[in-house]
This record gives C-alpha cells, structure tokens and sequence, in this order.
C-alpha cells in the first residue's frame, strides 16, 4: 500500500510542469485564448512523445493532465487523448464529436451512423480523425474530409469548441474497449480539473496573505480562511480519488468504473467550487477580463460538463450501488 | 503508486478475518455496565492474542505491526460489525502518549493494564471554561511534597465513570503565558477528591461525565513529558485522537453506507440517489485521505495537521450520511427506529467533539496553508 508516485512518474510530472511552464506562461495563454495568436506546439508535443502517453499507464496520462489542468495549455492533447483511448490505431490527430444537438446523456447518442450533427467538439479546427458516436453505442472514425466544422462560441477561451456536421463517410470501430476508454477519458478530465483546483487554491492563499483590509491580511479573517481550507480538502481529496480511480483502470478492473465515475464527479465539483470560491475571495479585482482567475473558472465550468456531469456520473455510482 | 496489499499484508487480513469470526460474541446487550461488560471481555479476547495493543512495542504487549496493518485491522473490525473496545481513549490516545513521552517505570506500569482493559482511561482536557481555547485552562496543580494536589472542575469526560486513569491537564504555572505552564498528568480516579456525575447527552445515553476535583493528589512520578510541557503532549495526544479516529471511524461509515445502500436498493427517487451517491464518494475520499495519511506516517513520525483533514471530512460526511439514513424513511422519520434516530443524533456531535470542524478550519489554514492567524 503505497500512494506515492514512482521516480518515473515523478520525472514525468517534472517534465511536462517545466515544459508546459516555459511554453504556456499564462500570458502567452491570453495570446492564444483571447487574441487569437497560433498555438503552435503541436509538432513539439510530438516529439515529446505525449500523444501517446495513453499507451503508458493511466497514473501517467493523470499526472500529465493535471498539469495540462494547471498551465491552461490551449494544446489539443487532451481531445486527441479522448480520440485515441477510444481508436488506439488512429492516426494523425483526432478528437472526439459526442453530443448530440439537444442531448445531455453522453453515453446515449441517436445519430444513426456518421451523419448529422454534433455540438461542442473540442479542437476540430485542424483535427485528422473524429471519433463519432451513434445510436447503439457505436463509434466511427470519421477523416476530416467528411466534416464540416463550424467554430462555435465556447465558455472556455482556452479550448475551442465547434459545430461539426459529418456527410455519413467513415469506419465503425469494434472492440470491447470503449467502456474501459470512456472512464479514462474521464478520469483524464478529472485530473485537469484537479490541476486548475490546485492553482486556483494557491493563488487565493497568496492573495489572502498579501491582500489588506482593515489593516490585516483579509486571510486572517475566517470568512476567508475557512473558504481557503475548504478548497484545499477539496483540491486534496480530488486529487487521491482521481490517482486511485488511474491507478485502478491499470491494476482492479472490479473498482476502476465506479472509481472514475467518483474521480469525474468529485473533481469537477471541486475545480468548479475552487474558482467560485476563489473569485470571492479575490474581491472585484477577479471578476475583470485583465485578471487570470476568470480564464480557471471558465475552464473548471467547461470541464465539469464535458464528457459528462457530475450529476450523470453520481447516477452511475448510484447504480452501482443500488 | 501501488495500493494492493503485501502478500504479508494480505495473510494478515485473512488470519484476523478468520479469528473475528471464530470469536465474534453476537449482539451488543443493552444497558451501559452489559455494554461495557461486553466491550471489556472482547477487547480482553483481542488481547490475548496479541492484538489490541496492534501497532505499539512488542516490549510493552503490542505486537510492532505497522500503521497499514492497524489499518487493516479498524476495517475487518467494522465489516464483521465487531463490537468496541471498551478501552478505546487508553488505546488510541493514552497509550501512544505515554510511548511518545512516558518515561521506562510509566510505560512499564501504564501499558500492560490500557491493552488488558483492567485499567480504562479517560481524557480530562475540556473544561467548562475552556473548549476550543483548551489551553485556557484553570484547573491546577500544586506541588505539595512529593504529589501534586489538583483543585479544578473538567467536564465532557468520556467514560470517567469507568475509569482508573484520567490524561488530565492542568495549570502548573499560573505566571507562565497560557501554553507554557500546563501539565500532563496521569490522575488516579479511585481516591477522595475525585466526583463523577453523568451527563445525559441528546441521545439519551450518558457517555460522558463532568468530573470534579477537589484536593486529589497525584504523585510526582505520574507527570507526563515534563512540568510544563502539558501543552506538547497534549498536542500528541490530539493527533492520535484526530488521525487514528478518522481512520478507524471511517471504516465504519463504510459499514453504514453498505447497510444504507441495501435498504435503498432500487430507489427511484433522483434526489435521493444523487445524495447517496455523494455519500459514497465522499467516503471513498475519506477512505483515501486516510490510506495517503498512512503512507506519510509510514515514513516516520507523528501524525501531522493534515489529520485534521481527515477528522473534518469524516464529521461532514457522517452527518450527510446519518442524515441520509433518516430522510429516506420520510415521514416514518418522527419515529423513533433502531438504527438511524441514533445515528443521527450522535453525529451531531462529530463536529465539536476531538476539536470543532471550526478549529480544525483553522489549524489547517494557519499550519498548513500558512495564513496568518485570526
Ligand atoms: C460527544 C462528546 C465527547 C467528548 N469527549 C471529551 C472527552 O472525553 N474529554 C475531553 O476533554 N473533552 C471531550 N469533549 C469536549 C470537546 O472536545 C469540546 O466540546 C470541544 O473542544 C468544543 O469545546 P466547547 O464545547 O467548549 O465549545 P466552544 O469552544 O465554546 O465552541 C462553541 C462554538 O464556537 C466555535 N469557536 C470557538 N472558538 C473558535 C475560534 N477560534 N474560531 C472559530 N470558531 C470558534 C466552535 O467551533 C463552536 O462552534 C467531548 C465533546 C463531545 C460533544
């Protein structure tokens, strides 16, 4: 019984903490995000080999996302993830077209193969392959070639979304690995809402102990001290029900699906309460568009709702249990 | 990252799960002395084979297993619906002080009894003036000859009535500052000069007691870790409290949510499901804070602040779940039933008994956060 990372995992984490630092420093996000400069790392992800960390461990790619959660990074890496847990094989970069028009359950399209609509697919512009559901829980890789992608306003700046319509061309997938895909591509999510959870907590306890009202730090006041303890137990607790759902998808199958439901739960309510929390205590200062806090917030809303709520995957744990 | 078992660890839990059910005795009789009857013989059982003392110096009766081990013990325990060992504040508390502080001729004379539960221990810190702000004192301590004679009044004691020895605190220096002149004794609960009276609490049991003390005296040899010191091994005494609590009553909200879930099975009702649901990932997460917690302590030391976290979520948590337990009878909830009125009203007081979620709010902020104090 051990819950600490292994050396490996460790350097993994220093890696892509100073790679993801030295290319995303948050205003070089704003660029991207607000100003519409190009995000251009892509080929260096490559390199580094991080598209296909999915063929790691899950520890790995949880440890990757969460400081992918934390920089912000507007890269493509955590869509092509998606496409590639659910199309080991694929090729190029892909991402994944799951909601329906209309729909709120995402295991449960009515597409009738690869042709119609889908909404709020993450990175399309200059994606190779879309993993499309439809009805019957069946997915197809679809090439770029069949889409029509048509840029939708996203709540979160960092991570584009689109409308993209699909002529009915593309290749059913088969196997028996979507159920275990789907729940490490939420856990995955988890880990990135653990990471802006994580940062946005400690950006409000150096606010709090550098910001004065009243002639004392506002942290020494317990209305705030309080509100930044609690994000810290919910930062914590995100991040070890997350590691223990990874860490189960690679070594206790019978655990691992109600461990990922829980991990996408319990971490997107945290991130979401982290930057709500977090905007109190910033006062006015974090409701503007020059302060950071707003990209966190924008980010842990849009995450929360990706891939599923966290109302839909409490329902799962229900049923599971009852 | 590995959280399976150790093989040994593994046959451990299968050697304990085949004794507890060898020498499970049944149902817990009604009534505090067949309750407490009942808990002494168990703990006694537990004993002799080695047991109760799981963690603690095989020179002082334990068996020098580690935390994981103790771990594995608190959730086959609460999976067999074990009964309580009537011992539980020596065991968990007393016991790990006098290892931590006590000198050769304490732990030779202390040790042995907490494991046998021939000697019960109660914790005298809380005062009717001093609850959050323990180290506010005013029961005292003066050195006559060789024993101290001790005049105050504590109260919320714990199992004062069923017991020889009391962890109590005291003000040795009233010119000190606050922290710096209390001490840590070990008070004799058999000699004039010492007055127990039963509280009743909301449940209607009388778990705790106010104690009253009126010229008792101590002997010098049973000061704890220095005169003076209290404050410091008060602060172990705490940690203990607030970590090995966590732990092991967190095994049993797993218990309770495997009862809750069997009686809600098939429920339609979405809020209910939701809330259920949260519950148990909830004590999931708990269940983890304490496993991360354990990995920590595995590298040495006392338990830290972080145990705080444990103990906070765990009050929470128990109250949502006992809370649960008693929305899901719906109006069949103004009765009284066996099992979720009690458990209801009990948790209310998880979140002032071992420090108040307020104060373990604050001792994260301020020690583990690093913000500044109120
Ligand atoms: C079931 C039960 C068993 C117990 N067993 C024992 C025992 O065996 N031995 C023992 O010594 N004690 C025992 N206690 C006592 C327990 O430790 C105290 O009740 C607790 O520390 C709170 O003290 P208090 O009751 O005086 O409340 P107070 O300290 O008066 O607190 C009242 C309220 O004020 C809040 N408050 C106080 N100070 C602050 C602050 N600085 N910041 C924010 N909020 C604050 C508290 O959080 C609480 O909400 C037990 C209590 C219970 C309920």
């Amino acid at each position: 019984m051990n819950f600490e990372l292994t050396e490996d995992q460790r350097e993994i984490k220093r890696t892509a903490r100073d790679w993801l630092a030295a290319r995303y420093p948050i205003a070089r996000v704003r660029e991207i995000a607000l100003d519409g400069a190009a995000d251009d790392t892509w080929d260096e992800v490559v390199e580094l080999g991080w598209p296909e960390i999915t063929d790691f461990g899950m520890v790995e790619l949880a440890v990757v996302a969460e400081e992918l959660g934390a920089s912000l990074a507007p890269t493509p890496l955590a869509s092509h993830w998606a496409a590639r847990l659910l199309h080991p094989e694929l090729e190029g970069r892909g991402t994944v077209a799951m909601w329906d028009e209309g729909g709120t359950d995402p295991a449960a399209s009515t597409m009738d193969g690869p042709a119609g609509t889908k909404i709020a697919v993450p990175a399309a512009e200059g994606a190779d392959v879309f993993i499309v559901t439809a009805s019957g829980g069946r997915h197809f890789a679809v090439p770029s070639s069949a889409a029509t992608v048509e840029p939708a306003r996203a709540l979160d700046p960092t991570r584009p979304l689109s409308t993209v319509t699909f002529d009915g061309a593309g290749e059913e997938l088969s196997g028996d690995h979507f159920g275990r895909a789907w729940h490490a591509i939420a856990v995955a999510a988890a880990a990135e809402s653990v990471g802006v959870a994580a940062r946005v907590t400690a950006m409000s306890v150096q606010y709090a102990k550098e910001r004065k009202q009243f002639d004392r730090p506002i942290g020494s006041y317990q209305a705030v001290s309080h509100a930044c303890a609690q994000m810290f137990l919910e930062t914590e607790g995100a991040r070890n029900v997350v590691l223990w759902a990874a860490w189960a998808l690679d070594h206790d199958p019978d655990a691992a699906f109600m461990a990922a439901n829980s991990a996408k739960a319990y971490a997107s309510d945290a991130a979401v309460n982290v930057c709500r929390s977090a905007l109190q205590v910033h006062g006015g200062i974090g409701f503007t568009w020059e302060h950071d806090l707003h990209l966190f917030l924008k980010r842990a809303e849009a995450n929360a709702r990706a891939f599923g709520d966290s109302t839909w995957h409490r329902e799962q744990v229900a049923a599971a249990h009852l | 990252m590995d959280l399976t078992l150790s093989p040994a660890e593994e046959e451990f839990r299968d050697t304990l799960r085949a004794w507890i059910a060898d020498h499970h005795p049944g149902r817990e009789p009604d009534g505090d002395e067949a309750s407490f009857t009942f808990r002494r013989d168990w703990q006694r059982a537990l004993n002799e084979r080695g047991w109760a003392g799981l963690t603690w110096p095989t020179e002082y009766g334990g068996a020098g297993a580690t935390q994981i081990e103790q771990a594995i013990l608190f959730e086959e325990f609460a999976r067999a619906r074990a009964p309580q060992l009537a011992n539980v504040l020596g065991l968990t508390m007393g016991g790990p002080t006098v290892i931590a502080h006590g000198t050769d001729e304490q732990k030779e004379r202390f040790l042995a009894p907490i494991l046998s539960a021939d000697e019960i221990w109660c914790q005298g810190f809380s005062e009717p003036e001093s609850g959050s702000d323990l180290a506010s004192l005013k029961t005292k301590a003066v050195l006559d000859g060789d024993a101290y004679v001790v005049t105050g009044q504590k109260v919320w004691t714990t199992y004062a009535h069923h017991s020889k020895w009391c962890m109590l605190l005291a003000r040795t220096n009233p010119d000190a500052p606050k922290h710096r002149g209390l001490t840590y004794f070990l008070l004799d609960m058999e000699q004039d000069g010492v007055e127990v009276r039963p509280l009743v609490q909301i449940t209607g049991e009388a778990e705790f007691n106010e104690l009253f003390i009126d010229g008792a005296r101590i002997p010098v040899e049973n000061v704890v870790g220095g005169v003076d010191n209290g404050w410091r091994v008060a602060i172990t005494t705490l940690m203990h409290e607030r970590a090995g609590l966590a732990f092991a009553l967190q095994a049993r909200v797993q218990v309770a949510l495997s009862e809750l879930a069997d009686e809600l099975k098939g429920t339609k009702d979405p809020l209910i499901r939701q809330r259920f649901a949260q519950v148990a990932i909830e004590a999931q997460v708990l269940r983890l804070l304490a496993y991360r917690g354990l990995t920590s302590a595995a590298k040495g030391g006392e338990p830290g602040p972080e145990g705080s976290l444990g103990k906070w979520l765990w009050a929470d948590l128990n109250q949502a779940l006992t809370t649960l337990g008693l929305d899901a009878r719906g109006p069949a909830g103004q009765l009284v039933d066996d099992v979720w009125t009690y458990r209801f009203l009990r948790a209310r007081a998880n979140s002032i008994e071992g420090g108040t979620t307020e104060i373990l709010k604050n001792i994260v902020a301020e020690r583990v956060l690093g913000l500044p104090r109120a």
